[in-house]
C-alpha cells in the first residue's frame, strides 16, 4: 500500500493492484496504435500486484517497482492524484 | 527596571515579517541563540536563509530597533548568520549528497548568454558567502571552461573527479574533460549518462548552492538534469525580442511539467549602453521581459545590460563581478543573484507530497 499526504492536507491510499493496472508505460500501455500488455490481461498474478520499491524522480512523479521485477513506469504527482480519487 | 522576558523579546521580533515568506522571522526559525543578562542585555542570532539576502540590512536594523523599544533593554547585539536551507526531499536524491540547492540556468534557444548569466550568478552567490559549485551540462558547447579562464583536466581521486577551482567556485564541465576544442559527437543517451557522472562522479563536497548550466532547449541534457535530482528551479534567461521570448516560453512549459519551479525569468542583453556616448539603447525591444513574466505569472529577476566590458571580461576568463566589482553590469548581476537567493529560500519552505510504503 501507497500512502501520499499531500500539500494542503489531503491523503491518498494506493494498493499495488491499482497502481499495477495503472501503469502508465509504454509496455503496459501499448504505443503507436499497438496494443501493450494490460489491454485484454484479465487478470495478473499476485507478484505483479505487489509493491516492492518506490522512487523519486526529479521532483515531478514517482518511478514504482512491483514484485515480478516490473518498474518502468513513471507515475506522475498529477497522475497520483487522480488516481486518488 | 528588569531585564525582559524570552518571550517579550521574542514578540516584539515576530513583528518582523518576511517579505518573501509571508511569515515572521520567528515562527520562520530565524532568531537563534537568544540571551539576555540582567543588565538588560539582549543578543541573539538573525539566522538568513541565504547569505545573499536582499533584506538583510533592513532585518537587523528592523530587530535592533523592535528590541530596543523594550522596556528595560540596555543594549541589542545582533549576529546575521545565513544557512542555506536544503531543498525538500534531498534525501530521495543520492545524486549530490552535499548540495543544499541545485539551480538550474536555462533558455529557450542558444545565444542569449545563458552561461554569462550562469557564471556570474555563480560568482554573485559566492561573493555573498555562499559555498557554491558551477556545473556545465552543455555538452556539445560548454562555455564555462573559456568564461572562468580555466583549461586543465581535473585530478582524479578515488576514481572521483575532484572539481576545479575559480574565483571560490567549484567548477566542473565537458570542456575539462574531452579538451576544450574537441567536439563531443553524441547521441541523447550518452549526453544522459555523461550529465548523471558529472553529478554522481564528482566531488562536490558540500555546497549551499550547485548553479547547472544547462544547455538551450528542451532536450536530454535539460530532462535528464530535471529528472535526477529535485531542483530547486530554474532560473530563464532570455533576450527582449520576441523570437527568444516565445521560444523561452517553451523552455518554461517543460520545466513546469516536469514540477520544477521556475524562479524566474532573466533578461539579458536588455538595453545597449553606448562606449562612445553612453546612451542607453533599446535594441532589442523594451521591457519585453517583464511583460512575458507578468504574462506567464513568473516573477521578473532583472535586467542585464549589453555592455562590452561584460563581453571583453567574459572572454577574459573573468565575471565582470569578480574583476569589475563596481560597474552598473556587476550590480545588475548582483541584483539578479539576491532575488535567485530569495526565491530559492522560499521553495526550500514549499511541502510536496510524503510518501509512504506499508
Amino acid at each position: 500500500m501507497l500512502e501520499i499526504a499531500w500539500e494542503g492536507g489531503a491523503r491518498t491510499r494506493h494498493p499495488g493492484r491499482q497502481l499495477r493496472w495503472a501503469c502508465p508505460c509504454a509496455e503496459c500501455r501499448g504505443e503507436g496504435g499497438a496494443p501493450g500488455r494490460l489491454d485484454g490481461a484479465g487478470e495478473l498474478p499476485d507478484e505483479e500486484l505487489q509493491l516492492t520499491d518506490v522512487a523519486l524522480i526529479g521532483q515531478y512523479a514517482l518511478q514504482i517497482a512491483f514484485a515480478s521485477g516490473h518498474g518502468t513506469g513513471i507515475y506522475t504527482f498529477r497522475y497520483l492524484r487522480e488516481l486518488g480519487g | 527596571m528588569p531585564s525582559p522576558s524570552d518571550q517579550q523579546v521574542l514578540t516584539a521580533l515576530s513583528t518582523i515579517v518576511d517579505p518573501d515568506l509571508g511569515r515572521d522571522v520567528v515562527s520562520l526559525g530565524m532568531i537563534k541563540d537568544l540571551r539576555i543578562d540582567g543588565a538588560g542585555e539582549v543578543a541573539f542570532t538573525f539566522e538568513l536563509t541565504t547569505p545573499a539576502c536582499p533584506v538583510r540590512d533592513r532585518f537587523k536594523t528592523q530587530a535592533e530597533e523592535a528590541v530596543g523599544a523594550l522596556p528595560g533593554v540596555t543594549r541589542v547585539d545582533v549576529k546575521m548568520t545565513a544557512n542555506v536551507r536544503p531543498g525538500f526531499m534531498r534525501q530521495a536524491s543520492e545524486m549530490l549528497p552535499g548540495v543544499k540547492q541545485t539551480i538550474a540556468v536555462a533558455s529557450g534557444k542558444g545565444g542569449v548568454g545563458k552561461s554569462t548569466v550562469a557564471v556570474n550568478l555563480a560568482a554573485a552567490l559566492r561573493q555573498s558567502g555562499a559555498r557554491v559549485g558551477l556545473l556545465d551540462a552543455d555538452i556539445y558547447g560548454p562555455s564555462v571552461p573559456g568564461l572562468t579562464g580555466v583549461h586543465e583536466q581535473p585530478k582524479v581521486v578515488e576514481q572521483k573527479l575532484v572539481p576545479l577551482q575559480a574565483y571560490g567556485l567549484s567548477l566542473m564541465s565537458m570542456g575539462f574533460l574531452g579538451g576544450a576544442d574537441k567536439a563531443m559527437i553524441w547521441r541523447g543517451p550518452m549526453v544522459s549518462r555523461a550529465i548523471q557522472q558529472m553529478m554522481s562522479d564528482v566531488t562536490w563536497g558540500e555546497l549551499d548552492y550547485l548553479v547547472i548550466d544547462l544547455p538551450p532547449g528542451t532536450g536530454d541534457a535539460s530532462l535528464t538534469i530535471a529528472q535526477s535530482v529535485p531542483l530547486s528551479g530554474v532560473v530563464i534567461v532570455a533576450t527582449p525580442q520576441d523570437l527568444a521570448l516565445d521560444i523561452a516560453v517553451k523552455a518554461l512549459q517543460m520545466f513546469r511539467s516536469l514540477n520544477v519551479v521556475p524562479l524566474g525569468l532573466v533578461e539579458n542583453m536588455s538595453w545597449y549602453v553606448c562606449s562612445e556616448c553612453g546612451h542607453e539603447h533599446h535594441v532589442f525591444g523594451h521591457g519585453g521581459a517583464e511583460r512575458a513574466a507578468q504574462r506567464l505569472g513568473v516573477p521578473f529577476l532583472g535586467g542585464i545590460p549589453l555592455h562590452e566590458d561584460i563581453r571583453v571580461e567574459a572572454d577574459g576568463g573573468a565575471p565582470i563581478v569578480v574583476s569589475r566589482p563596481d560597474s552598473p553590469a556587476a550590480k545588475a548581476f548582483r541584483d539578479v543573484a539576491q532575488q535567485v537567493a530569495a526565491r530559492t529560500s522560499i521553495q526550500s519552505f514549499r511541502q510536496l507530497p510524503v510518501i509512504n510504503v506499508r
